[in-house]
C-alpha cells in the first residue's frame, strides 16, 4: 500500500479513537433504596446570639471565631443562633433560645426590663471607647440637607425601631431640637440591617437615614461612600453590651466573662485576629447601672415602657 | 487485489481521478474533522452540563448558607424544591449538616441512602458519574463553607439524559453539516475537475492536432485586450502588433521601451512588471495553453522554414540528379570500403545496370576479376596517398573500339580524412575518333600542298610533253606511230587532269562572290552534261523548285560541284539510268540541292570516307579520288554543307522511273547553301 495511504489511514484510526474517547465508568447507586430519616437534635448547648444588624453570615464571620475561643476557653459547648430580627432576638431571648445576648444598649435595657438580662461585659470599639453614636447622613449632592432642622419635612429611613445607633440616639438628636416623629414626611425601618439603611439612602429613596456610627466602612468596598455625606452625630451612649440569661448559671457567666476580659488585642495576635473578625478591640466589666443614660433617652423619645 | 485496483485507478480519466481524489479527501477530512468536533463538543456539552450543574449546586449552597445559619428549614426546603421544580434535569437535592445529617431534601417516599454512602468528600473530583435506576445521574457535592468553617453539603443530582440529547443533536448536526460540506465539495470538485480537465482537453486535442499536422491550433483565450491597445504605441512594425496568438512577453524582439533589446530571459523579467502582462497573466494552466500556442506557431513557423528548405533542396537534389542523370559522364561516389554509394544513370545504362545493382555494390559484384584487380589497387592508393588519378583506358565492344577518360579523386569529410571516392569517367571514343580523322585531315591537307606543289611542276613538262605528242601526231603519217603518240596524249591529258584537280584541291585563292540563282547554275551544267549522259541512257530529271532564293557564291566553283556530283553519279549508274537533280528552299534560309543517282549505291563502310581525297571505289583510270573532296571544300567555303545518304531515300528517288532490273539502291548527295541574307525570311 502506498505510503500516503497508510499515513491516511492512520490519521482516520487517530481521529475515530480520539472521537470515541475514553467512557466515563459510573458508580451503581439505587435511587429506590429509600428509608424515612430524620435529623439528629443538635447537642445541647450555650446559644450565643448577635443581634441581627447585618446578614445571618456576616454575623457568622464576625462572631464564629469569638464564639469558638469562648467555648475553647470555657470548655464550654458554646453555639451560635441567628435570630432573624431584632423582635426575633428579644422573642428568642424571653424564650431561653438565647443564653448570651450581644445587643445594643437600647435592646438590653428593653432585655433587662422585661426578661432580666444582666450586663456582662461591654465592648471597646475600634476607636478605642465603650461608648458609640448615632449618624444622621444623606447624599453628598443632596443641596437640601445641610443641618438637623433641614430633616425636617423628609423622607427618614432608620435601621430598626429597635436599633439605638441607628434610630434611637438620631431620634434622640432630634428631640432635643425639637423635631418629633410628626415633622417628618415619613420614617421607615430597614428590617434592622445597617446596609439597607445605607444603600436606601445611596440610591436616593430617602432623603436620609440613620445608622449606627462605623457602619458606612462595612460597606466601603461595595460603594463609593464619598457620595454620602454625615449631617449630624448624636452624642455618646454606652455600647454594645453582652448579657446573659438568668438561666444560665453563675458560673459560667463568670468563665464566659473572664475569658471575653481575658482577650489582648494589643498583644496577642490570635486575639488580634478574633476581635479584628468581631470588628472591637475588647471587652471592659459591665453591669446595669452603665445603661442608665439609655434609659433616660428611652423616657426622652417617649419610649419608655415599651 | 491492490494492483488491478491501481491499474483501475490509473486507467480512470483525470477528471474522474480529481473528483475521487478530493471526495475521497473531503470524506476523509470531513469525517475526521467531524467526528473530532463532534468529540469536542460532544465533551464541552458534558463539560458545560457539569459546570452547569456545578453552578447550580454552589449557587444553591450559597443561598443555603443564611437558612442553614438561621435553621430555617423551611426557607432550606424552599431554596432546594425552587430549584428542583426550576430545571427538568435536576433529578435531586439533598442537604446536610457537618453531621451528614441530612437537613432537606427533593426526595418523596424516603431517601435512597444509597446517596450517603457515594461522594461524600467535596474534595474530590466532582461530579461523580452515578448510574441510577432513572439512568445515568452526575452527583454534585459542594460543601457550604463559611469562612473557614464548612456548615454542610449541598447535593445535587443532575440527569445525563438531557445532555446525551443535545449530543445527539449535535451528532446528527454534524453528521448532516458534514455531509452537506462533502456534497458540497464534491459538486465543487466536479465543477473544478472539469474546468481544469476542460482546460487539459483543449491542451490534449491542440496537441493531437499538432501531432495530425494541423499547427494552426489555438489552446489559450484570447486576451482581454491586445498588448498595442494596453501600451497605445502604434508601433506597427513591432513583432506583437497584430500577433492575436502569442503573448507579447513570448514574442522576441519586441519594441517596448522597457524590453527593447533585452534577450530572453532579461525581457521575462522586465516584462513581469509591464501593465500588459498583468492584465494578461493566467494561471499555471493558462501560461501552458500560452506556451503551447507559442510552441504551435514557433512549430509551424519552423516547419515553414524546413520545408522551403526542403523543398529548395529536393528542387536542388532534382536538378542534381537531373544533371546527373543527363550527363553523359559516369560519376559514382564509393565511400572507404569501395561501396558505391552514388553512381550516375550514364554509368549504369553502359554497363546495362540499374541503380539498385550498383548502389550498396562494390566492383567485386559488378566487373570481372581483372578490371576489379586493378580497380581496388589504384582505389586503395588514392584512399591512402590522397593523390587524384586520371588516365585514358580503350577496350573493343561490339559497337567497336571505345576509349573513356577516366578521373579518381578523393572525397574528405569536414575533418579533412578521406571517406570515399569520386570516378568520371567521359566516353572519348568519338573525341578519339575526330581526333584520328583531324590527324588524317592534316595529313591530307600536307599532302594537298605537296600535291599542289608537285602538280604545279609537273603541269609545265605535261604541257610540253603534250604540245610535242600533238605536233609529233601532226607531223607523223605513220598510223603505228600515230597511235602510239594518241595513247601518249591520252595518259598525258589524263595526267593533265590530275593535276588540274590537285591544282584545285590544293588552290586557296579568293573567289569571285555575286548573287547568283541556284537554279540557272544546275541548268547550265544539266545542258552541258545531257548530250553525253543520254548517250550512256543516263537521263536527267530536274525538280527545281521556283521559289529557290539566289545566293552569294563563286558561279564557277559551284558549277564544278554540280559537274562533279553528275559525274559521280554517271559513274554510279553505268549507263540506263537516271540522275535527279532537286533544289528546293530548305528550314532555316538553306537552300537544299539534291542530286540523286539510280546507281549501285555506297557501301556503309565507304559512306563516311567518300569526301576523302583520293578515296575512290572507281577504276584505276575512272577517277583520281579528289572530285567529292574539291566539291566537299567548295560547299565548305560557301559556308554550305554536303553530305551523302545511301541507299537514298524514296523522298528522293519516288519520281524516278527506271529501266526495269536497272535501278540500284542509288546515292543522294545533298548540299545545303545559305541564302543570300536580304532573302532570309
Amino acid at each position: 500500500m502506498p505510503k500516503p495511504l497508510i499515513i491516511l489511514a492512520a490519521l482516520l484510526v487517530a481521529v475515530l479513537l480520539f472521537s470515541c474517547g475514553e467512557e466515563e465508568r459510573p458508580v451503581r447507586v439505587s435511587l429506590n433504596n429509600r428509608q424515612e430519616i430524620a435529623a439528629k437534635p443538635p447537642q445541647p448547648a450555650i446559644t450565643y446570639a448577635y443581634l441581627p444588624q447585618y446578614s445571618h453570615t456576616e454575623s457568622f464571620q464576625r462572631h464564629q471565631q469569638l464564639v469558638a475561643y469562648l467555648a475553647e476557653e470555657t470548655g464550654l459547648s458554646i453555639r451560635q443562633v441567628f435570630p432573624e430580627t431584632f423582635a426575633h432576638h428579644i422573642s428568642m431571648f424571653s424564650q431561653g433560645k438565647i443564653d448570651i445576648s450581644f445587643s445594643n444598649p437600647f435592646v438590653y435595657v428593653n432585655l433587662a426590663r422585661r426578661y432580666h438580662a444582666k450586663a456582662m461585659a461591654r465592648i471597646v470599639e475600634e476607636d478605642g471607647r465603650a461608648e458609640f453614636r448615632g449618624q444622621i447622613i444623606a447624599r453628598r449632592d443632596n443641596k437640601a440637607i445641610h443641618s438637623l432642622e433641614d430633616c425636617r419635612g423628609k423622607s427618614w429611613v432608620a435601621v430598626d425601631p429597635a436599633s439605638a445607633g441607628g434610630y434611637l440616639f438620631p431620634l434622640g438628636l432630634f428631640a432635643g431640637h425639637g423635631l418629633t416623629l410628626r415633622d417628618f414626611k415619613e420614617v421607615v425601618f430597614a428590617g434592622g440591617r445597617q446596609e439597607n439603611v445605607i444603600l436606601g439612602v445611596y440610591a436616593g429613596l430617602h432623603d436620609f437615614g440613620t445608622i449606627r456610627e462605623g457602619s458606612l466602612n462595612v460597606l466601603e468596598h461595595k460603594i463609593d461612600i464619598n457620595q454620602l455625606k454625615v449631617v449630624a452625630t448624636s452624642r455618646s451612649y454606652p455600647g454594645w453590651v453582652y448579657a446573659y440569661s438568668p438561666r444560665l448559671p453563675r458560673e459560667a457567666v463568670d468563665k464566659i466573662r473572664a475569658a471575653m476580659l481575658k482577650l489582648d488585642y494589643a498583644h496577642n495576635p490570635r486575639h488580634r485576629a478574633i476581635l479584628d473578625a468581631a470588628r472591637f478591640i475588647g471587652f471592659v466589666p459591665s453591669d446595669d447601672l452603665d445603661f442608665d443614660p439609655i434609659r433616660e433617652l428611652n423616657g426622652k423619645v417617649g419610649l419608655e415602657g415599651e | 487485489m491492490s494492483r488491478y485496483l491501481c491499474k483501475r485507478l490509473r486507467n480512470l480519466r483525470f477528471s474522474t481521478k480529481i473528483t475521487l481524489g478530493v471526495t475521497l479527501m473531503l470524506v476523509c477530512s470531513g469525517l475526521g474533522i467531524g467526528l473530532f468536533l463532534s468529540a469536542m463538543s460532544s465533551k464541552a456539552l458534558l463539560d458545560e452540563g457539569k459546570k452547569r450543574g456545578m453552578a447550580l449546586t454552589t449557587g444553591l449552597a450559597f443561598r443555603l448558607m443564611e437558612p442553614l445559619l438561621a435553621m430555617d428549614f423551611l426557607q432550606m426546603k424552599n431554596l432546594i424544591d425552587n430549584n428542583h421544580d426550576q430545571y427538568g434535569d435536576v433529578l435531586y437535592i439533598f442537604l446536610t449538616d457537618t453531621s451528614g445529617n441530612v437537613l432537606s431534601h427533593t426526595f418523596s417516599g424516603g431517601f435512597p441512602t444509597d446517596l450517603l454512602k457515594v461522594n461524600l468528600d467535596s474534595r474530590d473530583l466532582q461530579p461523580l458519574f452515578l448510574s441510577t435506576e432513572q439512568g445515568a445521574v452526575y452527583d454534585f457535592n459542594v460543601s457550604i463553607i463559611l469562612g473557614e468553617e464548612k456548615l454542610g453539603s449541598v447535593r445535587l443530582g443532575l440527569s445525563r439524559s438531557q445532555m446525551d440529547a443535545q449530543i445527539r443533536q449535535q451528532w446528527l448536526i454534524s453528521l448532516i453539516c458534514t455531509l452537506g460540506v462533502v456534497s458540497l465539495g464534491i459538486v465543487l470538485a466536479l465543477w473544478y475537475a472539469r474546468t481544469v480537465t476542460l482546460r487539459l482537453n483543449r491542451l490534449r486535442e491542440s496537441a493531437e492536432e499538432i501531432v495530425k499536422g494541423n499547427l494552426n491550433v489555438r489552446v489559450s483565450t484570447p486576451l482581454r485586450k491586445n498588448c498595442w491597445d494596453i501600451m497605445q504605441c502604434q508601433m506597427t512594425a513591432c513583432p506583437a502588433y497584430g500577433d492575436i496568438r502569442r503573448r507579447c512577453w513570448h514574442v522576441i524582439g519586441t519594441l517596448c521601451l522597457h524590453c527593447q533589446g533585452k534577450a530572453s530571459p532579461l525581457k521575462s523579467e522586465s516584462c513581469r512588471h509591464c501593465p500588459v502582462f498583468r492584465d494578461n497573466f493566467g494561471d499555471e494552466i493558462q501560461e501552458l495553453a500560452v506556451a503551447f500556442d507559442v510552441m504551435a506557431v514557433t512549430i509551424k513557423r519552423h516547419i515553414e522554414a524546413l520545408t522551403e528548405r526542403e523543398t529548395i533542396i529536393t528542387r536542388q537534389q532534382g536538378l542534381l540528379k537531373t544533371i546527373m542523370n543527363v550527363t553523359p559522364d559516369f560519376i559514382t561516389l564509393q565511400d572507404k570500403d569501395l561501396t558505391y554509394r552514388f553512381a550516375s544513370r550514364a554509368f549504369c545504362d553502359y554497363f546495362s545496370l540499374n541503380e539498385d545493382e550498383v548502389v550498396g555494390k562494390t566492383d567485386a559484384d559488378i566487373f570481372s576479376g581483372r578490371q576489379v584487380d586493378l580497380n581496388f589497387h589504384e582505389d586503395e592508393q588514392i584512399l591512402l596517398t590522397g593523390r587524384p588519378l586520371a588516365k585514358e583506358i580503350t577496350f573493343h565492344r561490339l559497337d567497336g573500339q571505345q576509349w573513356l577518360h577516366i578521373v579518381k579523386v578523393p572525397v574528405y569529410d569536414q575533418d579533412g580524412s578521406i571517406m570515399g571516392l569520386l570516378l568520371t569517367a567521359r566516353d572519348i571514343s568519338m573525341l578519339k575518333k575526330i581526333q584520328e580523322q583531324l590527324i588524317q585531315a592534316q595529313k591530307m591537307e600536307d599532302l594537298g600542298r605537296l600535291a599542289g606543289g608537285v602538280a604545279h611542276e609537273i603541269n609545265t613538262p605535261l604541257g610540253i610533253i603534250l604540245g610535242y605528242t600533238q605536233l609529233l601526231m601532226d607531223d607523223t603519217t605513220d598510223q603505228e606511230i600515230v597511235e602510239n603518240l594518241r595513247v601518249v596524249e591520252k595518259q598525258a591529258k589524263i595526267c593533265q587532269k590530275i593535276v588540274a584537280d590537285l591544282l584545285g584541291f590544293s588552290r586557296h585563292s579568293q573567289s569571285v562572290r555575286e548573287s547568283m540563282d541556284v537554279n540557272e547554275s544546275l541548268r547550265e551544267v544539266v545542258q552541258l552534261v545531257e548530250h553525253t549522259f543520254s548517250r550512256e541512257g543516263i537521263t536527267i530529271i530536274q525538280q527545281l523548285g521556283e521559289a529557290v532564293p539566289p545566293l552569294v557564291g563563286d558561279k564557277e566553283r559551284l558549277r564544278q560541284v554540280w559537274l562533279n556530283l553528275f559525274n559521280n553519279g554517271m559513274d554510279a549508274i553505268g549507263q540506263n539510268g537516271s540522275i535527279v537533280v532537286r533544289s528546293r528552299q530548305g528550314a532555316g534560309g538553306k537552300i537544299e540541292v539534291s542530286v540523286t543517282d539510280t546507281g549501285q549505291g555506297i557501301s556503309a563502310e565507304h559512306l563516311n570516307k567518300i569526301f576523302d581525297p583520293f578515296f575512290t571505289t572507281k577504276p584505276v583510270d575512272k577517277g583520281t579520288g579528289l572530285g567529292l573532296s574539291v566539291s566537299f571544300g567548295i560547299i565548305k567555303e560557301h559556308g554550305g554543307a554536303i553530305s551523302a545518304q545511301s541507299p537514298a531515300s524514296m523522298e528522293y528517288l519516288a519520281d524516278i522511273v527506271s529501266p526495269p532490273g536497272r535501278s540500284g539502291p542509288g546515292t543522294v548527295f545533298i548540299v545545303k547553301l545559305p541564302a543570300e541574307k536580304r532573302h532570309i525570311g
